[in-house]
């Protein structure tokens, strides 16, 4: 039941003027902020209160029965990550500039690219006899036996038996597949052959020197069965007699391949070039 | 049931006899409760949820009762805590205070009490002009025009909690009203 105040009228008028003094302020106070300096000034002051009105950061009931809040910070975890990783790929970018421009300044003299195909992987056997795949690109699309496959990751296998639109790829996991590789840090070399347990296995270990714990491996390149340098996987730590190999490749997508042709160096004697010299020579062994 | 309906009834008799001190402290605590639930992010199964200004609510219910330092001086810092979040100091407590103005006015002028449809129509009318009053402020301390849709949201927001809350901000007197017409 409402309750009716007599003494509200003698003091009205007080709070009256109580009101429009305090609206005055406000607008005067709203007017203050308008100069840069001020509201520095009164910026500590809002993230004081912020602190201790809130807990921004704490989920809210709601928000934990939803499961919101643990979405939301694996979503900033993640953008969190996109960031890091975007100052790696712009430093990475700028970096191969560098290098293109240095090779440049050196004359240095690049390996050779031959003819390149990306295949469909249509087929994949991982029986107990062989791991291989079926790639959808054959002898009609220049493919020929001894062509590597590499996919988003590192190196897959290599291409094994050609057909006229089909190519059969022995996979680096597979058993007898035989993969001359090196330490990137280490740079020890050794032989690295698929397990059953889907890791590499490395053999002809060097005696001295040991693979660093989580070293990159890459491929030698001695055999001329792979060119150098193509990214096998990584050390997992272990036995040092028993080292094995986690493959890169397993963490990319395998539905297509990058088929890329071997260019091998040929020693000079084996394309020698006529001189002046040589051909005297030749006219006149004695 | 019964255990439930004797509780209201309890409850709204003990409300009828409060005195308008006791009114008002329950009044600071709910605006209180419900605020600091608003300071935290709110989304339901992924969508946002839009929060009553509570301060409006207050001071639209407060203002019934006519003017008085105590409720002004409450506006004034629900309005300084609302500001914390990013608003220029002072923006939600001029939006409070002259709501209460406004509602103290319009309170004076119409017998609310004994017209349903005034007593509707007054506090959607009264509100509209706090978040109106808001909306400028942010549009002017921004430099350019603040977005309409969320305003209109929480407009809805507060509505629907006045509707829910009104009495609990009721406290009890009529200044200015006289005797005969209170009773």
């Amino acid at each position: 039941m409402p309750r009716s105040s007599g003494k509200g009228y003698r003091q009205r008028p007080l709070r009256r003027y109580g009101f429009f003094i305090a609206v005055a302020g406000l607008v005067a106070l709203l007017l203050l902020q308008t100069s840069p300096r001020l509201s520095e000034g009164v910026e500590p002051i809002r993230t004081a209160a912020s602190d201790q009105l809130f807990h921004v950061t704490r989920p809210s009931l709601i928000d934990r029965l939803s499961g919101a809040s643990a979405r939301e910070r694996q979503i900033l975890e993640l953008e969190a990550r996109v960031r890091e990783l975007a100052q790696y790929k712009a430093l990475a970018l700028t970096m191969a500039e560098r290098l293109e421009v240095y090779e440049e300044i050196l004359n240095m003299q690049g390996e050779p690219g031959g003819a390149e195909v990306t295949a469909r992987i249509m087929a994949e056997t991982n029986g107990p006899f062989a791991e291989a795949l079926l790639a959808n690109a054959g002898a009609t699309n220049s493919v020929a036996e001894g062509y590597y496959a590499e996919n988003d990751r590192g190196l897959v296998g290599r291409v094994v038996q050609v057909g006229q639109r089909s190519s059969r790829i022995l996979k680096v996991t597979d058993f007898n597949s035989r993969v001359p590789v090196m330490g990137e840090a280490s740079g020890l070399r050794a032989i690295m052959f698929g397990g059953r347990d889907g890791l590499g296995h490395l053999t002809d270990l060097p005696e001295q020197g040991e693979f660093l714990p989580n070293e990159r491996i890459l491929t030698s390149g001695e055999g001329g069965l792979f060119p150098r340098g193509v990214v096998v996987g990584h050390v997992r730590g272990g036995d040092s007699k028993d080292i094995r190999v986690d493959l890169a490749m397993l963490t990319g997508q395998l539905s297509y391949v990058r088929l890329k042709p071997i260019i091998s160096i040929t020693p000079p004697e084996e394309n020698p070039v006529e001189t002046e010299l040589s051909s005297l020579i030749e006219e006149d062994p004695s | 049931m019964t255990g439930v309906g004797g509780f209201a009834d309890s409850f709204a008799l003990r409300w009828e006899n409060a005195r308008p001190r006791s009114r008002l402290i329950i009044g600071v605590m709910l605006v209180a409760l419900i605020g600091l639930v608003g300071l935290t992010p709110k989304t339901l199964f992924g969508v946002q949820l839009s929060w009553p200004y509570i301060g409006l609510i207050a001071a639209v219910g407060w203002g019934r009762s006519g003017m008085a330092f105590a409720p002004m001086a409450f506006l004034l810092m629900f309005g300084f805590a609302q500001d914390a979040s990013q608003a220029p100091w002072g923006s939600h407590g001029f939006a409070n205070l002259l709501t209460y103005g406004l509602s103290v006015i319009v309170s004076q002028m119409a017998d609310t009490e004994r017209s349903p449809i005034l007593s509707f129509i007054l506090p959607v009318v009264t509100l509209f002009f706090g978040i109106m009053l808001v909306w400028l402020v942010a549009s002017v301390s921004s430099g350019h025009i603040a977005r309409v849709t969320p305003m209109l949201t929480a407009y809805f927001a507060t509505l629907v909690v006045h509707m829910l809350i009104a009495p609990l901000f009721d406290l009890g007197i009529r200044r200015g009203v006289s005797g005969g017409a209170a009773s």
